[in-house]
């Protein structure tokens, strides 16, 4: 099934007055369970076209469409609740919310889905569990390792069962173990939930793990190949 | 869980909440305050008039009001205390006769009212018997008189000094008499005190040849709050020959400055209220811009502009409930302190005797400041509120999150 599908997307922004063309007719269709990784130098437009997917940021041109649906005829709400069900982020530097604990991290995003606190909690648990970040439900962001704030970022990602998951460099901070641990549970997830994850990185130990192997230079897709089944 | 996130929030950078809710609370204790010393001396005004002459309810002939003229007088007694007599509510009564005229000693002359009053009932409606300073009250005795302290002075009488009192009689003439000084007067009011002699309603009678009519009846209800319903069942007990008065009626410079106040305290509110909205937009803003990265993952995760107005709002309203309570509770704790005791404000002394409100002033806790406090100063946070929160919702969560 597909998930995403991008038409001739355009972006162009104005950086202190000189536009910048970040993408440049992109055509991109991913399906349901890719393990997909867009790579590229810095500024050949992987960054932007992550928020393009995930309905972060707009296309001067083109379509993008989500599981079939033109978003570019949804309001800010309807994008708001689209991201909220069906897209899951993790971020390069985490950005859990300081004041929650990771428990209350993970349960924030069911929250705003308006699910009963009680649900909240045992499904919190439960996706702590199996990402085996147990110990960290009462810790706040400042008390956790970089490693530890990322996974607690993913279980926040994945706790609403969304279609998609976008990572915006998701190893950059973290060491490479640690990076190699969280891309290990990432292909976990991929496999045993059929997960979609899309990642932006020029992390040689993330591309390493692509299925799917996307590269963009000067904000066109260079090469689109399939690396591993 | 919106409120457990506000909280925390609010305590992410102590120095400057503290700041703000010391800002709030100083305002909403300083707003109690002002408006408690205003009210307690608007009070003070009013009790000090209706103890020292007008009393709740007067009844008169009809228009003696508008023209005290000695003609204007009551000579059916007995129908206006059967009236008052029928009249619930009705604790104390006095008849009285009331006219300008002119007093002198050997040495000065004064104008101002002379008074005649029953020695045994007056007491019961006035303070004057509380406030003789030297020698006594009106022991009933025919030509007493008290005077004032400040008309004392003019007249350079003391006790037992001698003073001739000369007013309008009913045929046309002047009547006068020697009076004897039994006793000094000292009120709250120095402009009471110059104006205002006493002598017994007999004297008064027998020296403007009124025979047993009488000009005025003073009266005071059981609660001041059913005033107007005393009157309303006099004037409904007495024809249209006769007039019944509240201090309402009676005071109305003084019902209009206390209204004026209530109005003033509210230009007090918008002034205080508004420096505080200053402070909680400056502190929202700056909370605002220092979350803005926060704001754009919250809202890329899916957080809808409704949530996060509401976020903003919440830690504003928090701030406005903790300060009006605290606020609330210093000022009231302020005000119940010095409300038996009193601030002596003697050294404005000249100008609140003039005004009838007495050196010491008794501030009042009324459950309207309390309503007015509780409702404005968190909806005032709100307010102050409302541009970071919308500032907030305005933010672009692909520029936010990037944002440094």
């Amino acid at each position: 099934m597909e998930v995403i599908r991008l038409e001739q997307i355009e972006k162009i922004y104005s950086d202190n007055g000189v536009p910048v063309h970040a993408l440049r007719g992109i055509d991109l269709r991913i399906s349901q369970g890719e393990f997909t990784v867009i790579a590229g130098p810095s500024g050949s437009g992987k960054t932007t076209l992550l928020n393009v997917m995930g309905a972060l940021d707009t296309p001067t041109e083109g379509t993008v469409f989500l599981e079939n649906e033109d978003i570019s005829e949804k309001s800010r709400a309807e994008i708001s609740a689209f991201r909220l069900e069906k897209l899951g982020f993790v971020f390069q530097a985490f950005n859990l919310i300081p004041v929650l604990t990771a428990m209350e991290n993970i349960e924030f995003a069911m929250m705003l889905l308006g699910i009963e606190e009680k649900h909240r909690r045992d499904r919190a648990r439960e996706i702590m569990s199996e990402l085996g970040i147990e110990e960290l439900a009462g810790k706040r962001p400042n008390e956790m390792s970089g490693g530890q704030q990322q996974r607690v970022a993913v279980a926040r990602a994945i706790v609403n069962n969304p279609s998609i998951i976008l990572a915006d460099e998701p190893t950059a901070n973290l060491d490479s173990d640690t990076g190699a641990n969280l891309l290990d549970l990432m292909e976990k997830m991929n496999r045993d939930h059929n997960l979609t994850f899309i990642f932006s990185s020029h992390d040689r130990q993330v591309i390493d793990r692509a299925h799917r192997l996307i590269r963009l230079t000067d904000g066109r897709i260079e090469s689109d190949e399939q690396v591993k089944q | 869980m919106l409120l457990t996130i506000a909280w925390r929030n609010i305590w992410r950078n102590r120095r400057r909440s503290m700041i703000v809710l010391i800002s709030v609370i100083v305002g909403v204790a300083a707003m109690m305050f002002t408006d408690g010393l205003s009210v307690g001396m608007i009070h003070q005004m009013l009790d000090n008039r209706i103890g020292s002459h007008t009393s709740h309810i007067q009844i008169h002939a009809k228009g003696f009001n508008d023209n005290r003229v000695i003609g204007k007088n009551i000579e059916k007694t007995r129908i206006v205390e059967h009236a008052i007599e029928q009249t619930p509510d009705i604790r104390h009564w006095s008849r009285r006769v009331v006219t300008y005229g002119l007093l002198s000693s050997a040495l000065s002359s004064s104008g101002g009212l002379i008074i005649g009053v029953e020695p045994e009932r007056e007491p019961n409606i006035t303070s004057i018997r509380e406030s003789i300073v030297e020698g006594e009250y009106l022991s009933g005795a025919p030509h007493e008189v008290v005077i004032g302290r400040k008309l004392a002075e003019k007249l350079q009488v003391g006790i037992g000094g001698k003073v001739v009192g000369m007013a309008s009689a009913l045929s046309g003439d002047v009547g006068s008499d020697l009076f004897r000084v039994v006793g000094i007067y000292e009120t709250v009011s120095s402009e009471f005190d110059k104006t205002h002699m006493f002598t017994t309603l007999d004297n008064a009678q027998s020296m403007l040849e009124l025979d047993d009519r009488v000009l005025e009846y003073a009266i005071i209800v059981d609660d001041i709050n059913r005033v107007e319903e005393a009157a309303a069942q006099l004037r409904r007990n007495l024809s249209a020959d006769y007039e019944v008065l509240s201090y309402i009626d009676l005071l109305p410079l003084l019902v209009a400055q206390m209204e004026m106040y209530d109005e003033m305290m509210y230009i007090v509110y918008i002034i205080i209220g508004l420096a505080m909205i200053f402070g909680i937009v400056n502190t929202m803003l700056m909370s605002v811009f220092e979350r803005i990265r926060e704001f754009g993952v919250l809202m890329a995760i899916g957080m809808k502009n409704a949530y996060v107005f509401r976020m903003v709002m919440i830690e504003a309203f928090i701030l406005g409930v903790i300060g009006t309570a605290v606020g609330l509770g210093l000022g009231a704790l302020f005000i119940l302190a010095t409300g038996s005791v009193g601030i002596d404000l003697s050294m404005f002394a000249e100008s609140l005797t003039a005004f009838g409100a007495g050196a010491i002033i008794y501030p009042k806790l009324t459950m309207t400041t309390v309503v007015n406090v509780v409702i404005i100063i968190p909806l005032t946070a709100l307010v102050g509120a409302l541009y970071p929160a919308v500032k907030a919702t305005r933010l672009q969560p692909v520029t936010a999150i990037r944002y440094v």
